[in-house]
C-alpha cells in the first residue's frame, strides 16, 4: 500500500524501530524519583526549620522512636516535632498532592488545559461553610478545627448539589455549562461570604475569617489530617484507573465513544470526583490558590499530557510545592506567618503568566 | 463485517435529524454518505460509533445489535475518525496512536509489546512513523488526519468511520488520505463533502436528503443530473473522468438549478 503514497514518506525509516516520543527530554520515572526524593528532603527541611531549629538528624530520630512504638524521649523536641510541625508538613504535601490530582481531573473534565477546580464553585461554598461557622460562632475557638472542617465541607457538599442540579442537561454536563454555572454560583456564595465577614464581630474574628479564605495550613493537626489521608491516595489510584478514559476525554467526547469510552459517564464521575476532593482539601485548608491550575500545567509541558505520566508526577510535583512554600511562609517573617495561599498567588500568577508564552502555538 | 442500518430515527438537540434511515455498508467495500449540510450524515455515523443513541430502529454489525456490546466490545469491532480537531494536551503522536489501544486494555495495564508492535505498524501504514515524537497539536491537517486514522487503525476494527475526514485538507492531503482508505481494504462507512471524490473512492453511495437515504447503488447509478439537482440543487453533467474513467461530476458553478439566468457580463465565479 505505501506505492500510494509520495516518496517523502518512505515508511520504513531508521528510526522506525523506536517509536517512542521524542520531544520529551525527560523521562518520567526518573523526573519521578527525584521529585519523591526532594519531597522527603523537603519534608525534612520543613520539620526541622522554624523558631526553634531541629537539626535533620534529631528529626528523623523522633519520627522513627514513634514510627517503631518506643515512648518519646522527654523535652520540647518531640513536641515539636511530632505535634507541631510533622503534621503541618504532611497536611502541605497531601494538600498540595491533592490539589495537583484535582487540577489534572478538573483539566480533563472541562477539556481545558488551564481550568481550575474552583471554577466548580465547591471552594466558594466551602469557604461560606467556613465562614459562617467562624462568624457564628459554631466552631469553637476561631481556629481550623475540625468542626470547622466539618462546617466547610457541609458547605462544600451543598455547593457540589447545586452546580449539578444547575449544570445537568439530559445529555450530561456540556464543559462550558459546567464551567458558567460553578463560576455564577461560586459568586453568588461569595457575596454571602462578603456580607458575613463584614458582619463578623470583633477584629480576631476578621483576622480568622481572612486567614481562611486565603488558605492557610496552620490549623494543621494529627486529626485534620485523616480525611485527606485517606481521599487523596483513594483518587490518584481512582484516576489512575481510568487514565485512558482521560486522555480520550481530552480529544473530544466523540473520540472518546468510538473508543469505547463513555463520556457523560466519565464526566460525571470525574465532577462528583474533583468535587468531594476540593471539598475536603478547602475544609483543611482553605482556598489555596493557583496551585491546581498551575502544576498540571507546568506537569504537562514537562512529561506530555499521557496521565498515565501526569497524575502521579502532579500528585508529586504539588506536594513538593506546597510543602516548600509553606516553609517560606513559616519563616519569611519573624513576627507572623503568611497564608500560604497568598504566597501561592504570588509566586502563581507570574509563573503561569511565564509558562503561557513558554507553549508552542501559545495562548498570544 | 458489515453494518446493516435499519429504520434509524435519531433526535440531536431536540430535533430530529435522521428519520427511517436504511442503509448497508458491506463487507470489504468503501461506502460513501453524500449528501448536503444538516441532512443527517454526521448524526447518522455519530450513531454507528455510538456517540449517540437512536430512538428507534437498530444499527447492526454483521447482524448484532451493536447497542447490545459493552461500549470496549463494540469499539474493537468500529474505529471512528470523527470532525473532532482534539485539544490542547501536549499528546504526542504515538500517544494519540497508542490511544487506539484503550478498548483493548484494563486498567492500570500498561502498553505490551504487541501494543506497541501495532502502533508501530499503523503509523508506517500511514506514512507517520517519522514523527512519532511530534506533539500532536502542531501537525499540519493532513498530517493530523493521517495519524487519527493510524488511530483507527491501531484499534484492530472490523469497520471503519469515518465523518468527512477531507476537511480543511487540501487538495493533496485529501487524495493521499482516500488513498489510505483505498489501500486498507477495510469495511468503510464515510461521509464525503466532496461528490467526485466519492465517485472515485467509494464502490457504493448512499445519498442522505432531510434524514432520509433517497438513492443508494454505485456511484455512476446515483450521482445523475436529476438527482444532484433535486437533492444538492445544483446543474451538472456527469461525464467520464479522463484519467481515471471514474465518474466526473462537472458542476455548473454559474448558477443554480432553477435559479436566474446570470446576469450578462463575464463572471468566473460566484461569490457564495
Amino acid at each position: 500500500m505505501t506505492d500510494t503514497l509520495p516518496a517523502r514518506e518512505d515508511t520504513r525509516g531508521r528510526e522506525g524501530d523506536a517509536p517512542g516520543p521524542r520531544t520529551r527530554s525527560v523521562p518520567a520515572g526518573p523526573l519521578a524519583l527525584a521529585l519523591a526524593a526532594a519531597l522527603l528532603a523537603a519534608l525534612t527541611v520543613a520539620v526541622s526549620r522554624g523558631s526553634t531549629a531541629i537539626p535533620a538528624g534529631e528529626v528523623w530520630g523522633v519520627v522513627l522512636r514513634r514510627l517503631s512504638g518506643e515512648a518519646p524521649r522527654p523535652g520540647t523536641d518531640d513536641l515539636i516535632v511530632w505535634q507541631l510541625r510533622l503534621p503541618r508538613a504532611l497536611l502541605a504535601a497531601l494538600v498540595g498532592a491533592g490539589l495537583g490530582l484535582c487540577g489534572t481531573a478538573m483539566q480533563a473534565l472541562v477539556r481545558n488545559p488551564l481550568a481550575d477546580p474552583y471554577f466548580l464553585g465547591i471552594s466558594n461554598g466551602a469557604s461560606l461553610g467556613a465562614v459562617a461557622a467562624i462568624v457564628l460562632g459554631l466552631g469553637t475557638g476561631g481556629a481550623l478545627g475540625l468542626g470547622l472542617s466539618g462546617a466547610a465541607f457541609a458547605g462544600a457538599l451543598a455547593t457540589f448539589a447545586l452546580v449539578w442540579t444547575v449544570a445537568r442537561r439530559r445529555e450530561g454536563f456540556a464543559p462550558l455549562r459546567l464551567v458558567l454555572a460553578g463560576v455564577a454560583i461560586g459568586q453568588f456564595l461569595s457575596g454571602f461570604t462578603s456580607y458575613l465577614v463584614l458582619q463578623a464581630g470583633d477584629e480576631q474574628q476578621t483576622r480568622s475569617v481572612l486567614f481562611w479564605l486565603m488558605g492557610s495550613l496552620s490549623g494543621a493537626s494529627w486529626p485534620l489530617l485523616a480525611a485527606p489521608a485517606v481521599a487523596v491516595p483513594g483518587a490518584l489510584l481512582w484516576l489512575l484507573a481510568r487514565a485512558r478514559g482521560l486522555n480520550a476525554l481530552t480529544m473530544g467526547d466523540e473520540t472518546a465513544a468510538g473508543l469505547g469510552v463513555d463520556a457523560s459517564r466519565l464526566r460525571r464521575e470525574l465532577f462528583t470526583l474533583t468535587s468531594l476532593l476540593t471539598g475536603v482539601l478547602v475544609a483543611v485548608s482553605g482556598a489555596i490558590a493557583f496551585v491546581a491550575l498551575m502544576v498540571p500545567h507546568a506537569c504537562r509541558l514537562v512529561v506530555g499530557g499521557d496521565h498515565r505520566r501526569l497524575l502521579p508526577l502532579s500528585a508529586l510535583f504539588g506536594a513538593l510545592l506546597l510543602v516548600v512554600v509553606d516553609i517560606a511562609c513559616r519563616t519569611a517573617m519573624d513576627t507572623q506567618e503568611l497564608p500560604v495561599g497568598v504566597v501561592t498567588s504570588l509566586i502563581g500568577a507570574p509563573a503561569l503568566l511565564y509558562l503561557l508564552d513558554r507553549r508552542p502555538g501559545s495562548v498570544r | 463485517m458489515r453494518i446493516d442500518i435499519e429504520d434509524l430515527h435519531v433526535a440531536y438537540a431536540g430535533r430530529t435529524v435522521v428519520a427511517g434511515a436504511r442503509l448497508i455498508a458491506a463487507d470489504g467495500e468503501i461506502t460513501g454518505l453524500v449528501g448536503p449540510n444538516g441532512s443527517g450524515k454526521s448524526t447518522l455515523l455519530r450513531t454507528v460509533y455510538r456517540h449517540l443513541t437512536p430512538h428507534a430502529g437498530r444499527v447492526l454489525l454483521s447482524g448484532t445489535d451493536l447497542r447490545r456490546l459493552a461500549p470496549a466490545q463494540a469499539a474493537r469491532h468500529v474505529a471512528a475518525l470523527p470532525q473532532e480537531r482534539g485539544g490542547d494536551f501536549e499528546l504526542s503522536v504515538h500517544e494519540v496512536v497508542a490511544m487506539g489501544r484503550t478498548p483493548y486494555k484494563r486498567a492500570f495495564a500498561g502498553e505490551d509489546a504487541t501494543d506497541r508492535e501495532i502502533v508501530a505498524r499503523a503509523l508506517a501504514d500511514v506514512g507517520m512513523t517519522h514523527h512519532t515524537g511530534r506533539r500532536f497539536s502542531e501537525l499540519s491537517g493532513g498530517e493530523r488526519q493521517r495519524v487519527l486514522l493510524a488511530r483507527a487503525f491501531a484499534q484492530q476494527p472490523d469497520v471503519l468511520v469515518l465523518d468527512e475526514p477531507t476537511n480543511h485538507l487540501d487538495i493533496r492531503h485529501q487524495v493521499e488520505l482516500l488513498a489510505l482508505l483505498r489501500a486498507a481494504r477495510r469495511t468503510t462507512l464515510v461521509s464525503l463533502h466532496d461528490l467526485n471524490a466519492a465517485a472515485s473512492v467509494c464502490d457504493r453511495l448512499h445519498v442522505l436528503h432531510d434524514g432520509r437515504v433517497i438513492a443508494s447503488g454505485p456511484p455512476r447509478q446515483v450521482l445523475r443530473p436529476d438527482l444532484l439537482a433535486e437533492v444538492f440543487g445544483v446543474r451538472a453533467t456527469v461525464v467520464d473522468h479522463p484519467l481515471t474513467g471514474d465518474p466526473l461530476i462537472a458542476f455548473d458553478h454559474r448558477r443554480p438549478a432553477g435559479g436566474p439566468v446570470p446576469e450578462p457580463g463575464p463572471r468566473d465565479h460566484v461569490p457564495t
